[in-house]
């Protein structure tokens, strides 16, 4: 071995570190922004802290400068060393496709700062032995996802080897701040702060409606913390394409076919081009409709969703970031990720549903300093000139949509709890105050602590006669730990909280992956049909064992598949401002160039019915060839709507028995019936009464198949079911039972399990949003009920009329409902 | 007792019994297949809480079923014991309590593939281990776990899919449920046990369903 003796003299800073950082910015020929240099000062300070500020604003070296800043301080005049500090910063960033750029983008200022630091991402796509060679020595700032983390902590060792952590620095919190990884973040948060009470945590978020409480679940329960506003008025332009022949352009739909050409030509004026798209099917006709009109871009424009897979998602990313595309077609699978790669234009195709979602694509372009971010918005259908119009006055006002934490999952505290005993152990009483620490378990109560423990130690009330079941053992001491190592290994493997349903693969036969499709999908689809995926016209050839396997299709028409769940009800926030629109437009007000466009429907609706006002409740009624129509329209938004429906129309059934009909959208819904009962005002008021609506919707809703779908995501997470992973040893397979299937077992034998109380919490909270169903209901009730019965459907019926989406009260037997769905079958045949 | 269903297959009269069995009068026989014994016991290996519940359960409806038919024979087209890790003690003192109660029972395990895995029953059982196909007394039909891919020419009864269908009504209105899938030449048995999992199946054109909830039948179409 030679050892090569250095000549040169050990390096010192020269300078006050944050003169280096500076004198950086000015290489760049940037000016710091002052919410950067607040926060620079916050961290040097010791402080923790939320730094809001739109996309491409410089967010990341907010967050990152400081750190680097207080270890240059720290080293003084002493030599530069050669070997990299210990593990000072973790980056906790919510997606795996972050991980990369942002890795990239943080070794880019230590290595322009020439400071021996290292910067590693660990994540599940890490190689072992990577991973092995980081436990025994971590970077000097680990990039990584919150089940990492998790992953992290469930080895004794973790807590050595984390002695030197300093700041933690949690990217795109907004995203992860309502969702159980988010919570899972916290409860990783509230164990570094046990390790170290002078740990420093920074949020990066988007501008939200709560940032208080965002900035509390961050920082958890009584910690004070800085909220750092980088929202320096930066300029969005909403810009809507007007329909030329609005007279004709259609008032219900979702696809938008009309205005392919103008799209098209509005690509071909910029250089690349996102097209948002609200759900994967929409994003899948886009693609097609822009390929059949201009033939030529076929190998120029790219498609983007979550289901299709990730290494065919990555060469879009890819050229996206190398300018080597045209456009993109995508969902919000694009609205985080691109950060690195700014485009020229951003075009949304439909309603932008929520102000928070329009701002963060409008983002995706126009990051220059000073520059406009603009976003293009394309009518899929009449009405959603209103929520443009809407949307662009919330932006400008930033009345922006809150996100709220949740509260108590406990299905991610067994989990939680089992990665604690593995990692070195808990004892009870020390825990639930670490527990309570994280915000979303603030108000955990003792008995639901116990149930947790008792889960996982004995398996819950009707395992205690079983002695053999010891997932986490206690000893004499009251130290929670695992003994077995089958147990330790199952539950490392299956830490995450992110559900796939089930899914069918998409392969060609040469066993390249396409995606995934839903099992109700394919299962339409005859063997040598075709459908469209990724883009692409193919052929089913057969189904097997979870996996579709395709060809190309030569020529021909395809379907295009729907994807369940993934429809995001208009935001409360929009949708008042929609309602303020609608209010001025009956006092003959048409400010906005898209409201001027759809007068002559407004006006319509207002000769014919009414534009209701903002004290007011419209209900319509009609008669239709179908029997008596009513339409009622809090502008609630569609998930709201349809528990909203399905309440009324069972309280209809109560006053006279009658079948109903129901329908409903983001605006109102729609019950249609074979009678001929009128309800007058009073009627009204107790159908649309906010008492007892809760104990009402389980009565009337099928609640129980909701359940068990969502009770899916709940079991995994409470590692009940294991899904194992690719490559995953065959005799796991032994233990592989479906969600519904638990569910149905401990329905019957468990009833008071948590986690079946937790599965139907989520389902009315998340599936029919029962919060915002009472708040409408309890605004409703001082409104003004109007009644109006339009001769004919007017324009905002007609969509609800339309919408082919219908479902039916009444009560059957089994055989009665199976053979309605079996007659129902022949008819679709 | 719960609903049942004759059939006319192979010149002979069966019922589908609707706790997901299948019945031959003539030969005072039940067919059941999948019963996977021991999963609940497996799961609780690694750490996954379940209960021995179903298999309670599932010894009950069977010896209901014997007691209502006035069985002489059950023959279980394979899958009897789930895994090796599933052959505890809590599974084999119900299993003992249930043979107890029927000891002139005569029962025929046509292997499975979990059978395979995790071996022959208890030999204190009484349970004759055949290999699969196995041809049925007087030579009727074969009685096999896996049902083949190709075309056979022999008749036969078979498990291992674990035959469920899916039905969807309007708007998210949908119904799961077990079924038999029949064609001249074929019966699946749904799986028995109820701690087993539902594989959706296609309504083939030669093929009837047959779909239950475990109190009643109906065909589907």
């Amino acid at each position: 071995m030679v050892v090569q003796a250095s000549k040169q003299k050990a390096k010192t800073l020269k300078k006050p570190a944050i003169d280096v950082v500076l004198e950086w910015f000015k290489t760049k020929q940037w000016d710091p922004f002052p919410f950067q240099k607040k926060t620079w000062s916050a961290h040097a300070k010791g402080e923790s802290g939320l730094i809001h500020a739109p996309t491409g604003t410089g967010k990341t070296y907010a967050a990152w400068a400081g750190p680097l800043i207080e270890w240059m301080d720290e080293l003084g005049k002493k030599p530069m060393p050669k070997r990299p500090p210990e593990l000072r910063v973790l980056w906790i960033t919510p997606l795996r496709a972050l991980v990369k750029d942002t890795t990239h983008s943080l070794r880019t200022l230590v290595e322009d700062l020439q400071l021996p630091w290292t910067v590693e991402e660990r994540t599940g796509d890490t190689t072992g032995s990577i991973k092995a060679k980081q436990r025994k020595r971590f970077p000097s700032c680990l990039v990584t996802t919150p089940e990492s983390l998790s992953l992290l902590l469930s080895y004794p060792e973790t807590k050595e080897a984390f002695s030197n952590l300093r700041t933690v620095v949690v990217d795109e919190w907004h995203e992860l701040l309502s969702t159980k990884r988010g919570v899972q973040t916290e409860l990783g948060l509230a164990r570094l702060r046990l390790w170290n009470s002078k740990l420093k945590t920074w949020g990066l978020s988007a501008t939200l409606g709560n940032l208080d409480i965002a900035q509390a679940t961050l920082l958890g329960t009584n910690k004070p913390g800085k909220l750092i506003d980088g929202d320096f008025k930066k300029k969005f332009e909403v810009d809507v394409l007007i329909p030329k022949d609005m007279e004709k352009f259609p008032w219900a739909g979702h696809l938008g076919g009309k205005m392919v050409e103008e799209v098209a030509q509005q690509i071909e004026g910029a250089g690349t081009t996102l097209v948002f798209t609200n759900v994967r099917s929409q994003t899948e006709f886009w693609f097609h409709a822009l390929q059949q009109i201009r033939p030529k871009w076929k190998d120029e424009i790219g498609i983007h969703h979550g289901s299709i897979d990730r290494k065919e998602r990555k060469q879009v990313e890819v050229r996206l970031r190398e300018g080597t595309i045209r456009a993109v077609v995508c969902t919000s699978s694009l609205d985080l990720g691109v950060d690195f790669s700014p485009v020229d234009q951003v075009i949304q195709i439909g309603g932008p549903k929520g102000v928070a979602r329009l701002l963060q694509r409008a983002g995706r372009c126009g990051h220059q300093p000073g520059a406009v971010s603009r976003v293009i918005c394309v009518p899929t259908h009449a009405m959603e000139m209103v929520e443009y119009a809407a949307a662009r006055e919330a932006i400008n006002e930033r009345r922006i949509e809150a996100r709220d934490p949740l509260s108590s999952p406990l299905d991610l505290l067994a989990q939680h709890l089992i990665t604690l005993a593995l990692g070195g152990g808990f004892f009870s009483k020390d825990a639930i105050k670490e527990v309570r620490s994280a915000w979303s378990f603030r108000d955990i109560t003792e008995e639901e602590w116990g149930w947790v423990l008792d889960f996982i130690i004995r398996g819950g009330d009707t395992l205690r006669a079983y002695d053999q079941f010891k997932r986490v053992v206690v000893d004499s001491d009251g130290l929670h730990s695992v003994e077995s190592r089958i147990i330790s290994r199952f539950h490392r493997m299956s830490i995450g909280t992110i559900t796939s349903d089930p899914a069918i693969e998409v392969k060609f036969s040469t066993g390249r992956r396409l995606g995934t499709v839903e099992e109700s999908f394919i299962s339409r689809i005859k063997p040598g049909s075709n459908f469209y995926f990724g883009g692409k016209l193919l052929t089913l050839k057969r189904v097997r064992d979870l996996t579709a396997v395709v060809s190309l299709a030569k020529r021909g028409k395809g379907v295009i598949p729907v994807w369940g769940g993934g429809k995001s009800p208009l935001s409360s926030e929009l949708a008042s401002g929609v309602r303020q629109k609608l209010e001025a437009a009956g006092m003959h007000i048409f400010k906005e160039k898209e409201m001027r466009a759809l007068r002559p429907s407004l006006e319509l609706q207002s000769i014919g019915s009414r534009l209701p006002k903002m004290n007011e409740l419209l209900i319509e009624r009609t008669d239709t060839r179908e029997g008596t129509c009513w339409f009622v329209y809090p502008f609630a938004g569609c998930l709201a709507h349809e528990g909203l429906a399905s309440l009324i129309s069972y309280r209809m059934t109560r006053l006279e028995p009658m079948t109903l009909s129901l329908s409903f959208n983001d605006y109102g819904f729609h019950l249609c019936s074979t009678s001929t009962q009128e309800f007058n005002e009073s009627d009204w008021r107790n159908l649309l009464s906010p008492e007892g609506v809760v104990d009402e919707l389980l009565e009337c809703m099928n609640l129980s198949e909701m359940d068990k779908r969502q009770f899916r995501e709940v079991a995994r997470v409470a590692g009940l079911i294991f899904q194992g992973y690719p490559g995953a040893r065959k005799s796991n397979r032994q233990v592989q039972a479906s969600g519904g299937l638990f569910f149905d077992v401990f329905s019957k034998y468990d009833p008071h399990n948590l986690l079946l109380t937790q599965s139907r919490r989520e389902v009315l909270d998340r599936q029919l949003e029962v919060n915002r169903m009472v708040s409408t209901l309890e605004r409703i009730s001082g409104q003004i009920i109007v009644r109006e019965s339009p001769s004919r459907l007017s324009p905002f019926g007609f969509p609800l009329w339309a919408e082919s989406l219908r479902s039916q009260v009444s009560s059957e037997s089994w055989s009665e409902r199976v053979k309605r769905m079996s007659q129902q079958l022949e008819k679709s045949a | 007792m719960n609903e049942s269903l004759t059939i006319d297959w192979q010149g002979e009269l069966l019922q589908l019994l609707a706790d997901r069995a299948v019945f031959w009068p003539k030969e005072k026989t039940i067919y059941i297949a999948d019963t996977h014994f021991g999963k609940a016991a497996t799961f609780r290996k690694v750490g996954i809480p379940v209960s021995e519940h179903t298999t309670m359960e599932d010894c009950q409806r069977l010896a209901k079923l014997i007691d209502d038919t006035r069985a002489q024979k059950l023959v279980i087209l394979g899958d009897f014991l789930h895994a090796r890790a599933g052959r505890s003690q809590p599974v084999r003192n119900l299993l003992f309590n249930w043979r107890d109660q029927y000891q002139k029972l005569s029962i025929d395990l046509v292997r499975g593939n979990h059978d395979l895995q995790s071996g022959d029953p208890w030999p204190e059982l009484g349970i004759t281990c055949l290999p699969d196909p196995t041809p049925s007394k007087k030579n009727t039909w074969e009685l096999r776990h896996l049902p083949p891919e190709e075309e056979v020419d022999r008749p036969f009864l078979a498990g291992h899919l674990h035959p469920g269908y899916r039905l969807h009504g309007k708007g998210r209105d949908s119904l799961r449920c077990p079924c038999w899938v029949v064609n001249e030449k074929r019966i699946i048995l749904p799986a028995f046990g109820s701690f087993t999992g539902l594989k959706n199946i296609k309504h083939e054109k030669d093929e009837k369903i047959f779909l239950t909830n475990g109190k009643e039948i109906q065909e589907l179409g």
